[in-house]
């Protein structure tokens, strides 16, 4: 297998955005191009949820590799729910490491404002269970409710907790110019206060409004070429030197101990196993906080705390910037946003950043190694990554 | 008319599923559709819960509640439930009905109600 770098990145706004579909996939695609310094590849992969039913658009990639002129590319589309993105990071990789692709152009698209809240929570609900869960009005957010209330339940996670992961992401999202949510957030604000009731609402009972991820725009992109061209390109050396990924029952219930996420804990293993590392090692890391409560335990799961002890570390400052394992420096789902399939590559592209040490006021410091956890489904499908610096 | 909803039971090694899969989840050995229905249980325990402020397009109430129950024989389901004060660990009692309705279409399923 050969080892495989990203040569360049790019990415949009994350918002609302007016634009046709695979214009904001080419924004991003061609932002990457120009910072590897390419303009041909030999693959493209476009990761993307819902492009045949909330923008009525089929084929994406072969849209998205004519109009950057990229063809005859071979491409194709990736669709794998909220882990699109690290799904398609995957193939992008398995195309370089086999020897078939020299350069390939990995993009993440979603345009979910299309269609109304209400018919983007449904568009997204359609990943569970068609009859042991969706015909309920099942919605991720009712998930990630049930979920939270086993987890306060169990470990003593409390509203306040949940909050604190709110606050440190949302603000976070400050130091990221490409960030959806532009608005500083207090506990104060959010849970202290008589107002606070009206200012931050249930949305599905223990979690509230600022628990959940926006419903955003956006497009992400890297460009994963071999060694030798990486060498040629002379961008920073930066390895994508590790992939897990693991699946879980499709339906939450079936699941022996509902307070675990396995194919988190499993991918997140194989990842550190394929690179040669340990949680230990990991500088900066891009948790899955389409909700609050997913980065406490995915922080658990992934090897950096002990299991039941994240809002602990939490508590301590150890997820901050400036703590032992940052996490979410640039605001992660919860203030970049959340254009589903975008978000893996997104995630990639900010611990990329970091490596480079091109983080600005949201560097981690020396920052070598990067973690990213994509978790798509309810943890039924998730993709890890890690990302060495060289030289 | 006293409506149910089947656990599949393989017909190899007795582990019960639910919702159906195609190949049993325990021994891995069935052949096509080598599994008898049985009836799941309608009382059970309240495992966890939620009330849901924003729903999909398709739903015209305010909030709906929502459950995973652990039932009688041990296996466990989600499902709605009616219930005013609910609480982690209590017994509820479940009943078929129609959970969502599009256009001409009901779709029934499992709603919990406090024992």
């Amino acid at each position: 297998m050969r080892d495989v770098y990203v040569a360049g990145i790019g990415i949009t706004t994350f918002t609302r955005l007016e634009f046709a579909l695979s214009e904001i996939a080419s924004y991003a695609s061609m932002m990457a191009l120009k910072d590897a310094g390419v303009s041909e590849v030999d693959d493209v992969y476009v990761a993307n949820m819902g492009a045949p039913r909330v923008n009525h658009q089929t084929a994406l990639a072969s849209a998205v590799v004519d109009s950057l002129s990229l063809t005859p590319a071979g491409a194709a589309a990736i669709e794998n729910g909220p882990a699109s993105g690290g799904s398609a990071i995957k193939a992008g990789f398995q195309a370089v490491a086999s020897g078939m692709s020299d350069v390939v152009l990995v993009a993440g698209v979603e345009r979910m404002r299309e269609v109304n809240n209400l018919e983007a929570t449904d568009f997204v609900a359609t990943l569970t269970h068609p009859i042991a869960e969706y015909i309920y009005g099942v919605t991720l957010p009712a998930h990630a409710a049930m979920f939270t209330r086993l987890y306060m339940e169990k470990y003593g996670v409390t509203e306040r907790h949940l909050a604190m992961v709110g606050v440190k992401n949302q603000n976070a999202a400050l130091n990221n110019e490409w960030a959806h949510l532009q608005q500083e957030i207090t506990l104060e604000g959010i849970l202290d206060s008589p107002e606070a009731m009206t200012n931050n609402p249930y949305v599905a009972e223990p979690l509230r409004f600022f628990d959940a991820c926006p419903v955003s725009d956006g497009g992400a992109a890297v460009i994963l070429v071999s060694k030798e061209k990486a060498l040629e390109l002379g961008r920073p050396l930066i390895r994508l030197s590790g992939i897990g990924q693991a699946t879980d029952t499709h339906a939450v219930h079936e699941r022996v101990e509902p307070t675990d996420l396995l194919a988190v804990r499993k991918a997140a293993a194989d990842a550190f196993e394929m690179a040669g590392l340990t949680p230990e090692d990991v500088d900066v890391a891009e948790l899955h906080d389409a909700f609050t409560i997913l980065e406490i335990a995915e922080s658990e799961e992934v090897g950096f705390f002990p299991k039941g002890e994240g809002h602990l570390a939490l508590e301590r400052g150890e997820t901050a910037l400036g703590g032992k394992i940052p996490i979410n420096v640039g605001g992660g789902l919860k203030g970049r946003g959340h254009p589903v399939g975008a978000t893996g590559v997104a995630q990639a592209w900010e611990i990329v950043t970091q490596l480079r040490g091109d983080g600005g006021a949201r560097q981690v410091e020396d920052a070598k190694v990067g973690f990213t956890c994509n978790f798509g489904g309810f943890g039924n499908n998730v993709v890890c990554l890690t990302f060495v610096r060289e030289g | 008319m006293n409506r149910e909803i089947y656990a599949y039971k393989c017909k190899r090694c007795g582990t019960m599923h639910y919702p159906f899969r195609m190949v049993c989840k325990e021994c891995k050995q069935n052949d096509f559709f080598e599994f008898d229905t049985v009836p799941l249980p309608k009382n059970g325990k309240l495992l966890t819960y939620t009330k849901v402020y924003n729903l999909p397009a398709q739903y015209e109430v305010a909030t709906l509640g929502l459950g995973i129950v652990e039932l009688e024989n041990g296996m466990r389901m989600l499902g709605q439930i009616e219930i005013d004060n609910p609480k982690m660990g209590m017994p509820v009692k479940g009943n078929v009905e129609v959970v969502r309705q599009e256009d001409y279409d009901d779709f029934y399923g499992m709603v919990f109600r406090d024992a």
